[in-house]
């Protein structure tokens, strides 16, 4: 087991850990709760097998719902966001240009900040929809979205900062 | 097989991820009951629609063989009908020892003229249904003609769109009769002739077929009177008719057999030989 997998590994129990014993009962305003382990599937390298890289998402958000008592609506958001990772790669680095191994191995900032956006706003839209599941509720819907989607941005901005190395930009 | 394996193997992150997919539904079904219904409801919803669809279809494919068995259907109720119309002629229709001469047969109207002025239709019924000459046609909402001649498969109709078609009518509240015959221009507007000068009526009143011939049972509705006026001289009124159904646009029609014809027949002919 090189020095890569032993973070990750670290990684996934401790977002884990902090998710459902701390961000899961933050309640900003109320009913804000940053998702904090989505950022797994940001530190996870992007040249890897995503086979593997499905089964282990789907085990972190199963684990967060088993934790957190909340259905399966973790799952399945964690779960297509581990299937749609390539697309989105794709879609904020540029079809063309080089896609870089991993998020802290690139200096393109803008295309970082997309392609975090994209991930975090996608994943909480899914979410919102599967725990309200009623048409009816689209602007609960849109507003949870929103208003988690800022705070989890910017306490994941932060937890991502922890990963990088000294010499990085 | 190979080939088989090789698909499997080449897309097995899209397998996996509905595969996970799935068991993520059924896990959210299993434990939020909100869900549950919830999908259970969209469920529903969908094969609604699946199932509408495939009704409207169906109905649509189906719409021949309906229109064949409402047409039969129609030839039981009019047979009623015309039953109960004519009460007045024949008391007994309804009892038990019922006498109404009159059978129905329904037949479609393969050609139709009504631009000359003695028009004729061709029905699609003939010798081979039980058709024979001298058989009254009436459609959905009065008389349209009599059977002119008749092939194996094939009938010709007199239509009443003819000027030398006479047709025995009644005033239904009055009861008086009269012979109705076609003016030659509007389809719709008849003339009725032989009215005596002593009876009453107003505009607006019915004309019921008459039931002094063998063509057709007494009190089936044809029209209704438009105007009229009477002519002194003669002592007849002579009054304009309009008809409730254009007899140039009917698409369905019945053939009215009379059994008691040929006693009929004969018994004129008696009358006329003495």
């Amino acid at each position: 087991m090189n020095r890569k997998s032993l973070i990750l590994l670290i990684s996934f129990f401790s977002l884990l850990f902090f998710q459902i014993f701390v961000f899961n009962n933050m309640n900003i305003f109320g009913f804000v709760n940053p998702m904090i382990y989505i950022v797994f599937l940001v530190i996870y390298n992007f040249d890897s097998d995503q086979t593997l890289f499905i089964l282990i998402c789907f085990l972190l958000g199963f684990s967060t719902d088993f934790f957190s008592q909340s259905g399966g609506a973790h799952t399945i958001a964690t779960l297509t966001m581990s299937f749609l990772r390539p697309i989105l790669i794709r879609n904020s680095y540029g079809v063309t240009s080089e896609i870089p191994i991993s998020f802290h191995n690139d200096t393109r900032r803008i295309n970082k900040y997309t392609f975090l956006s994209l991930l975090f706003i996608l994943h909480h839209l899914i979410y919102f929809s599967i725990v309200f599941f009623d048409l009816s509720a689209v602007h609960l819907i849109l507003k949870y979205t929103f208003l988690t989607f800022m705070f989890s941005l910017t306490l994941s901005i932060m937890v991502l900062n922890l990963y990088r190395k000294p010499n990085d930009s | 097989m190979q080939r088989i394996i090789n698909a499997l193997i080449q897309y097995r992150n899209p397998i996996l991820y509905f595969f996970l997919m799935g068991c993520s539904i059924l896990f959210l079904t299993k434990k939020s009951k909100y869900h549950k219904t919830q999908l259970e409801e969209y469920g529903m919803y969908v094969t609604k629609e699946l199932y509408d669809i495939n009704h409207k279809l169906s109905n649509y494919f189906k719409l021949k063989k309906k229109n064949e068995e409402l047409l039969k259907e129609n030839k039981k109720l009019r047979e009623l009908y015309l039953k109960s119309k004519s009460l007045a002629l024949y008391p007994n229709a309804f009892a038990k020892k019922k006498h109404f001469p009159f059978k129905l047969k329904e037949a479609n109207v393969i050609k139709n003229s009504f631009l000359n002025q003695r028009n004729n239709l061709i029905i699609d019924i003939g010798t081979s249904d039980g058709i024979k000459s001298d058989m009254g046609v009436i459609s959905r909402n009065g008389v349209v003609g009599i059977i002119n001649s008749v092939s194996k498969n094939y009938s010709s109709v007199i239509s009443i769109l003819n000027q030398d078609i006479k047709i025995n009518v009644r005033l239904k509240k009055s009861n008086a009769l009269g012979s109705m015959f076609w003016r030659g221009l509007n389809p719709l507007e008849f003339k009725i002739d032989d009215v005596v000068d002593n009876v009453s009526f107003k505009k607006g009143d019915t004309i019921i077929t008459g039931g002094m011939s063998s063509y057709f049972p007494y009190g089936i509705p044809l029209g209704e009177i438009v105007d009229f006026e009477s002519n002194s001289q003669n002592g007849y009124y002579s009054i304009d008719a309009r008809l409730f159904e254009d007899p140039s646009l009917v698409n369905y029609v019945y053939v009215l057999s009379n059994e008691d014809r040929e006693e009929i027949l004969k018994l004129q002919e008696n009358f006329q030989n003495e």
